[in-house]
């Protein structure tokens, strides 16, 4: 079918997506029989139960849950999400979403650079040099971190490279917070706005406080991209056509730069696209662990409040981005493979 | 055609003894038992036999592509007096890159689909620097460079002139080009520039087979492999490429072995055929002394086998039993549990290839 | 033949297949060394209650009283380890050979009782993920059309939910039990299995054997049972066991998150929640607990990576 045609069919899948997920949410957060009362967030321990009753009405808890559900598209096609309750001070949701997501947005970045600059290396070397002995390094590494708990990883490089250097007198990387200092607002994005208003201390400040979280987030991934470029890698070194590049007397480095490599990085590639949006959505423990300002964490604490309101706008603009990104990568994907057309 | 009186050179190529194993899971095997084989410089020499008796292995060890779990047992592999076994990797790729060039049987999965023909054409023939260095040298004095210009170089190089020439990268890749076109047009191929803008896939499977042929070409070998070159493709384009053979045979006169299982196909081409049988040579003849007088008695059977078009509806002649099991093949000669003519001596040795009269040989007791 | 004949052959087949498989195991050392480790913790907790008192994991009054027990970190004083400034040592009798948790409980003790509640779990997930899903994907792709749409779709919605939202919302909504977090987690899990065996189930059904029962006047449900699923487990295996390894991190880390029933619950994610302020002073009680359960993840990791080599159709012979 043609381009045009798969793009917006899968636009309208989306639609679908988020729509089933706003219901969900919805329904768990506030029409189920909850553990946490749905309009707890907007309630403190001084009120009275008249008050709260008020509370409730003007929240328009009080209403069915479908009432409810119809009165929230409305407001959300006005572009009212609804208010946070005390927890975040009862700003509007949106407001408190995209002010910390530039936060969790250059997390995720960085991670997913240091996933690929570590991942797919070793799945190459894992690759070439099969069941012997960097295999099996490499192996263990990319297993390990696939199996490490991300509370404990954090935790770890914390303790060692925080704790541990500035006992042993080493310089140290700081382990919480994104910066110590402060900065005018242009775009949101920390770093960009220490550049752009030329201070150049607070966007390294906050260059290394990115980087044990980071690394951090990054480590549990490379290992799932350095397995999927070693299957790759392998599937294609199998292949007939190396036997044939072999066969012209190539040297061994071109046949897998030349040969191999362009046919084994089309999956892994195009699955960073997934990455990123996966990292984007996952970050949530790693923010906790470093007390990272970002969306994650102030996910955490919604959830654990019930705060509905902000809940739904984190589900669904990340659902969105995961969509979206399926689609790109899929796109990227006919675009990389010539066999594939449109 | 040569006939068997004219074989007074030494050979190009000479196997002796050469036995392989692979080593699987189910046991070792054995799947050259001592192979003798002898190419003349400019002939075409067939090899000839069923699946799995050791054609294609043969050709791999020559080539020095054997899989990670083959290895060789005894035996050596003189090119030009030199055993390849010996070699290191490094100078086996140079034997690859210059000397020694093979075509696969199906040209689909030996063509990187994700690269455009030029480069997986250009690639092998920029392996010589050194050679298009020459070209292009030869070029700037005026001299027409085509292939068989080319050819013609490796044979005689062209005096070195006192003048130190710079050639840039970019004369060579476009000398390059130059003569990857031109070899396409000796394989016949319509259209080359437009060719090399494709990608594999947007081929016809004849046209992928000639640009196989090409990039073996390209490397100028002294030894050319054909591993059943013909098997994937129909009985029309079959006829086409056997045609382009003969044609390359007389322009370019390397020396060609020519591994397939069908004998017509051998009898098109070939100068001398090799037969071959669970890992042995069992007769090695001219075309034309195969046909008529095969003395070994597998040769007879596969010749009686062929069905004649020419003679009345009778049953096809098919040969009793079944191919050896290669990791436990039976003792002696692997041919004798279906052979006719066994004996005694045949359960318990090993018969090696004996003269029997003028370049014919047969291993038989 | 005899359709007794004919199955017994074929489970020979199969037999002979399973020998060759765990030969191929056997010469991978990762994967040995995965297996040996994952059968020493699984093991370690059928045993658990017999090694280590259960009682012990009650955190008030201890059976022997008769020195003063402080209920707070502790590290035993002749242990090799320093952990730096600040941290509480203890001088008893005792030898802590990890240290205590805030409740004054040897540690070790604990890691070994936690090993059951956390394998256990994790099991009992990854079972009901894997059946759930793979049981829904093949009927969906086998079936195919509208059922095939509509189970695509609804697996999407659940695909799109970003990381461990909805096993939070879940667990956060419904309650702190070991059953909420269980049903809360198996909700996460099972998407996969459905793509993962509708891949396998659409190329097998375009194979000729498929058509072939048919002509022999098979049953649907026995073609998909009987042939079509056995042939296609293969991958199922491999993504399970892997995935035991991935259930039992995302189960500590919702009890690390404070999902947990009772705060002295010994279980793994539990066990290292309880040090997290303490990071500093008392870093034993968050590092054990995790590298305990980064062994065993890694463990069912390698198995479950050898698995997938092992078993890819190509590299066998």
């Amino acid at each position: 079918m043609k381009l045009y045609e798969y793009i917006i069919r899968r636009l309208i899948l989306l639609a679908f997506v988020l729509f089933a997920v706003s219901v969900i949410v919805f329904y768990l957060t506030r029409g189920f029989p909850t553990a946490v009362a749905p309009w707890a967030p907007y309630i403190n321990s001084k009120m009275t139960a008249q008050q709260i009753e008020e509370v409730k009405i003007a929240h328009g808890f009080d209403k069915p849950i479908w009432e409810q559900y119809f009165y929230w598209i409305r407001d959300i096609f006005r572009g009212d999400w609804g208010l946070t309750g005390a927890w975040a001070q009862g700003k509007s949701a949106n407001e408190v979403f995209f002010k910390s997501f530039p936060y969790t947005v250059e997390l995720s970045l960085f991670a997913t650079v240091l996933t690929i600059a570590i991942g797919i290396p070793l799945g190459i070397i894992s690759a070439i040099r099969n069941n012997k002995l960097p295999d099996h390094i490499s192996r263990i590494i990319a297993l390990a971190g696939y199996s490490t708990p991300a509370y404990w990883f954090g935790f770890l490089l914390q303790l060692v490279f925080f704790y541990y250097f500035s006992l042993w007198g080493l310089p140290h990387l700081p382990s919480s917070g994104a910066s110590d200092l402060g900065v005018a607002h242009i775009t949101g994005f920390p770093l960009l706005d220490g550049l752009f208003s030329g201070n150049f201390a607070y966007s390294w400040d906050e260059f290394v406080h990115l980087i044990l979280p980071a690394f951090s987030l990054s480590f549990i991934s490379l290992g799932f991209l350095a397995r999927i470029v070693r299957a790759s890698m392998l599937e294609v070194l199998r292949q007939d056509y190396i036997t044939m590049a072999r066969s012209k007397g190539l040297k061994e480095r071109v046949v897998i730069y030349r040969h191999a490599l362009k046919n084994a990085l089309i999956p892994a590639v195009t699955l960073t696209g997934i990455f990123f949006a996966a990292l984007l959505g996952g970050a949530m423990i790693t923010e906790y662990v470093f007390s990272w300002p970002g969306v994650g964490q102030l996910a955490l604490r919604a959830i654990m409040q019930g705060d509905s309101n902000f809940i739904l706008v984190y589900s669904l603009v990340f659902a969105a981005i995961i969509v979206f990104a399926n689609l790109v990568v899929d796109i990227v994907y006919a675009f990389l493979d010539p066999r594939i057309k449109y | 055609m040569l006939n068997s009186k004219e074989y007074i050179e030494k050979p190009i190529l000479e196997i002796q003894n050469l036995k392989v194993n692979f080593s699987t899971y189910r046991g070792t095997v054995k799947a050259l038992n001592g192979v003798d084989l002898k190419l003349y410089p400019q002939e075409v020499l067939a090899v000839v036999g069923e699946s799995g008796c050791g054609k294609s292995v043969t050709a791999q060890t020559v080539i020095g592509l054997l899989p990670e779990n083959a290895y060789v047992l005894e035996g050596e592999i003189l090119f030009k007096g030199e055993n390849l076994l010996k070699k290191s990797k490094e100078e086996m790729r140079k034997f690859r890159m210059s000397e020694c060039a093979i075509v696969f049987q199906d040209p689909t999965t030996y063509l990187n689909p994700v690269l455009k023909m030029d480069a997986q054409i250009k690639e092998t023939i920029l392996l010589n620097k050194e050679a298009l260095k020459m070209a292009v040298v030869a070029d700037e004095e005026g001299k027409k460079i085509g292939y068989s210009e080319f050819l013609g170089m490796k044979t005689n190089p062209p005096a070195e002139s006192g003048k130190e020439h710079k050639v840039s990268n970019k004369n060579i890749d476009r000398m390059a080009e130059k003569l990857v076109i031109d070899i396409l047009k000796v394989v016949k191929l319509p259209d080359p520039e437009r060719m090399l803008r494709s990608y594999p896939f947007e081929l016809s499977g004849g046209m992928r087979q000639r640009t196989m042929i090409a990039m073996a070409l390209a490397r100028r070998p002294s030894i050319f492999i054909a591993d059943e070159i013909t098997t994937a493709l129909d009985v029309t384009i079959q006829a086409q490429i056997l045609y382009l053979l003969k044609e390359l045979r007389k322009k370019i006169a390397t020396s060609t072995l020519l591994i397939t299982h069908d004998l017509s196909v051998a009898a098109e081409i070939a100068d001398r055929i090799a037969v071959m049988y669970g890992g042995n040579v069992v007769e090695v003849a001219s075309t034309r002394t195969i046909f008529k007088n095969p003395l070994h008695p597998y040769t007879s059977l596969l010749l009686k086998a062929i069905p004649n078009i020419l003679a009345p509806v009778k049953r096809l002649q098919s040969i009793p039993g079944s191919v050896p099991d290669m990791v436990n093949p039976p003792p002696g000669c692997r041919f004798h549990p279906r052979c006719a003519l066994a004996t005694e001596a045949c359960k318990v040795g090993n018969p090696k290839l004996k003269e029997v009269e003028k370049g014919h040989e047969v291993a038989c007791y | 033949m005899q359709k007794s004949e004919v199955r017994k052959g074929e489970w020979e087949a199969r037999l002979a297949d399973l020998r060759y498989t765990l030969y191929l195991m056997r010469k991978n050392p990762l994967v040995l060394a995965g297996t040996i480790m994952a059968l020493f913790f699984i093991i370690l907790a059928l045993l658990s209650n017999v090694i280590v008192n259960p009682n012990l994991a009650i955190p008030e009054g201890y059976p022997d009283s008769t020195y003063p027990f402080i209920r707070k970190y502790m590290w035993s004083a002749n242990n090799p380890i320093n952990w730096g400034p600040n941290i509480a040592l203890y001088h008893g009798p005792e030898f802590f050979y990890l240290g205590t948790d805030s409740y004054g409980r040897d540690l070790t003790k604990m890691i070994i009782l936690a090993l059951p509640l956390d394998l256990y779990n994790a099991a009992i997930i990854t079972i009901v993920a894997t059946l759930f899903g793979t049981a829904l994907g093949a009927i969906a792709s086998y079936v195919g059309g509208v059922v095939d749409e509509a189970v695509l779709r609804i697996t999407d919605v659940f695909f799109a939910f970003p990381g461990l939202v909805l096993a939070l919302v879940f667990a956060a909504m419904l309650g702190r039990s070991i059953e909420t977090l269980q049903l809360a987690i198996v909700l996460v899990w099972w998407p996969p299995y459905v793509r993962l065996i509708r891949g396998q189930i659409l190329s097998e059904k375009e194979k000729p054997y498929v058509e072939a029962l048919r002509a022999m006047g098979a049953s649907h449900s026995r073609i998909l049972f009987r042939h079509v699923l056995l042939n296609s487990i293969y991958p199922i295996l491999v993504q399970a066991t892997m995935d035991f390894g991935g259930v039992i991190l995302t189960f500590s880390a919702l009890m690390f998150l404070g999902f947990s029933p009772s705060p002295a619950l010994p279980e793994l994610g539990n066990l290292a929640a309880d040090g997290y302020g303490h990071i500093f002073d008392a870093p034993w009680v968050i590092l054990f607990p995790g590298l305990t359960m980064l062994l065993i993840s890694l463990a069912f990791n390698l198995v479950g990576d050898g698995l997938r080599d092992v078993l890819d159709p190509r590299l066998r012979r």
